[in-house]
């Protein structure tokens, strides 16, 4: 059913493209003649997990400041989309303004492209607008009482992570657990490479279902799936906020997610939104943008807002980040690379199966 | 693919062969003759030509380009061989058990008449009507850990939806018309004279069956085997919402290569492609090749 959700999400980009397409026509023959159009368009090609931050709160607010400074009427068109699915689909030729996905590697295809010229690193926030956590989802009161890595392998125990080919969170998912156990706080030994993807291969052994993204892999698990899931502590807040009755735990060692948003210029130039698209960024990185983003469960970017909501996040014990494992051109090898942990344990799971 | 171009090239661009093809035969002397009906014909196979060998040339292409050692490369990866095997047996099992089952609904459908008859033949159809995602959902909310059914099952080890017997039930489904449509023409088609001689001349029920009614049925029910065996190789649509789709337990070739396709791995997409596009049309020669030993079993 959750997948259902993702390939309507893809007809609604292939609409989204055209209609975009169409706006922007209409409005760069406009402004050939008369000189400032009154309706302006920016395109937001984001990961499937901040769409509501993004739809409730953030464009609303950015576009009534739009209103005010320039006095035009700011309207968006936006696609969520598993962040490796919609990595591709920029470079394909959805033509985003932004884009906001989950991980760095996957702006770095879009500027590996030839789209992004800019260095959309070059600011205080390097590039990245949200924070979160890998955390474990349970059912309410945790009846399978998981409160580690280590709890996911136990025989029996149905577990939901999506498919990393397609979803920016799978890997964050897989360079938790990996990194965890590597740094000896999973059960197993620091540094013991075997051990990992035992550990590894345990868990995705019980991993019931791969959906294509955190999102879709969410309302799975909403839909009375699995007795566990692997996400963002963010999409966890976000589904409690909404009413549901989920809880998470945080295990003794988790990854740090840190968000990435860039310009996309060589599109932004074509539709002449280079403008508003570089203001759109600057905006996610201020206080009301970071506050709406920590209302919504991410851990803010900004100092400010950091302190002013530290205590809606439980601490963590031992948080790494993506550079103690080495960067991502690294784990592209060592851990998704053809003969990297995860297709291991991918394969010693299948074989024991 | 190939064989119905083929067929199609020989049929319409020499017009004064005399052709087996009914339809050839069919059409009057004067359209066949005719120069309109020369143009009609060229039309026709450009339409084709645009229609698909076009984009199966640009496939095949892109997987040739990858080279002999790509493909090896792209299909010895333990995911991608386990996804094609998977793929394979669960295509196979659902074709044996649709030949059978499919066999006896014809039967029903044929021999039998009882109120509903035309409700029944009605309903046969009905998967090819419904989108396969519909029919992949309609199977989860039926038999997921969620319902009735499949919670018990689940409860008592046996897991229907998001394993392999979800991906072989999808697949029956959608392929329910198959062998039912293949079989039903033929077995009206049989005299029920001969059943009757053999039964007089004491023949067992058991004889009868295997002797009388079922080898003049063989073909076409190898015909519909095939074609369903084919399109369930090809199957997305209903597979990917059943199936949990982990590699190496629940996650089938069509998915793989999307998942490829998502990652930007286009030449393992292309490459696995390939093997399951030269299966396809393999199949599909065969079926041509029964075909044509129908035709000539029905004239003698």
């Amino acid at each position: 059913m959750a997948l259902s959700i993702g390939i309507a999400g893809c007809s609604l980009v292939a609409c989204e493209r055209i209609k975009a397409h169409h706006e922007n026509g209409a409005a760069s023959s406009q402004s050939s003649t008369v000189k400032a159009s009154k309706i302006r368009t920016l395109t937001i090609g984001a990961y499937t997990t901040p769409r509501e931050p993004y739809g409730k709160a953030i464009l609303p607010a950015f576009q009534r400041l739009w209103q005010e400074k320039h006095g035009e009427t700011l309207k968006f068109e936006e696609s969520y989309l598993g962040s490796g699915a919609q990595s591709r689909a920029i470079v394909g030729g959805f033509e985003a303004d932004v884009a906001a996905l989950s991980l760095e590697a996957d702006i770095k295809k879009i500027a590996q492209a030839g789209l992004i010229t800019n260095d959309w690193k070059a600011n205080p926030t390097k590039g990245m607008v949200t924070r979160s956590v890998v955390v474990i989802g349970v059912r309410p009161g945790n009846p399978k009482a998981i409160h580690d890595w280590t709890d996911l392998t136990k025989p029996g125990y149905k577990v939901l992570t999506p498919n990393v080919r397609t979803s920016g969170g799978a890997m964050w998912n897989i360079l938790a657990i990996w990194g965890a156990a590597q740094r000896g706080k999973a059960g197993v030994a620091a540094g013991d490479a075997n051990a990992a993807v035992t550990l590894l291969s345990g868990i995705i052994k019980n991993v019931q279902i791969m959906d294509k993204g955190a999102r879709e892999s969410m309302l799975t698990f909403e839909n009375g799936i699995g007795d566990a899931i692997i996400t963002y502590e963010n999409e966890v807040l976000v589904a409690k906020k909404s009413g549901k009755p989920y809880e998470y735990v945080v295990p003794t060692a988790t990854i740090l997610i840190e968000n990435p948003v860039a310009v996309v210029d060589k599109y932004a130039a074509r539709h002449q939104a280079q403008e508003v698209a570089v203001a759109f960024v600057e905006f996610l990185a201020t206080k009301p943008a970071q506050e709406a983003f920590a209302n919504f469960g991410y851990r803010p970017v900004n100092p400010e807002v950091q302190k002013a909501t530290s205590g809606q996040f439980p601490p963590i014990n031992d948080l790494f980040t993506i550079a103690d494992l080495g960067g991502w051109d690294e784990v592209g090898k060592t851990v998704f690379g053809p003969a990297g942990a995860y297709e291991k344990a991918t394969a010693a799971a299948g074989k024991s199966k | 693919m190939n064989a119905l171009v083929s067929s199609f090239l020989r049929n319409s661009l020499w017009p004064n062969r005399i052709s087996r093809n009914s339809l050839s035969t069919a059409l009057s002397p004067a359209v066949q003759r005719g120069r309109g009906g020369l143009a009609l014909r060229w039309v026709a196979l450009v339409y084709v030509g645009l229609l698909v060998v076009l984009p199966l040339t640009a496939l095949v292409a892109k997987g040739l380009g990858v080279g002999t050692h790509g493909i090896v490369q792209a299909l010895s990866a333990p995911a991608a061989s386990a996804a094609l095997w998977l793929t394979v047996w669960t295509a196979a099992l659902m074709s044996v058990i649709n030949a059978v089952m499919g066999t006896f609904t014809a039967w029903l459908l044929v021999r039998h008449d009882f109120p509903g008859r035309r409700i029944v033949s009605a309903l046969v159809d009905l998967p090819l009507a419904i989108p396969t995602l519909v029919a992949g959902m309609m199977i989860v909310v039926l038999l997921g850990p969620q319902s009735a059914i499949g919670g018990y099952c689940s409860r008592h080890g046996f897991d229907i939806v998001f394993a392999t017997p979800g991906i072989v039930l999808a697949l029956l489904f959608i392929n329910l018309p198959m062998v039912v449509r293949a079989v039903e023409p033929v077995m009206r088609e049989l005299d029920p004279a001969e059943q009757e001689a053999a039964h007089t001349l004491g023949a067992s029920d058991v004889r009868i069956y295997f002797q009388i009614l079922l080898p003049p049925l063989l073909p076409a029910i190898a015909t519909g085997t095939l074609q369903s065996f084919a399109r369930a190789l090809a199957e997305f649509g209903s597979i990917v919402v059943v199936s949990g789709n982990i590699p190496f337990r629940t996650l089938t070739s069509p998915v793989y290569i999307f998942g490829e396709v998502e990652s930007g791995a286009s030449d393992t997409a292309a490459a696995v492609s390939l093997v399951l596009l030269a299966l396809a049309s393999a199949l599909l020669l065969a079926v041509r090749g029964l075909e044509r030993f129908l035709a000539a079993y029905k004239r003698t």
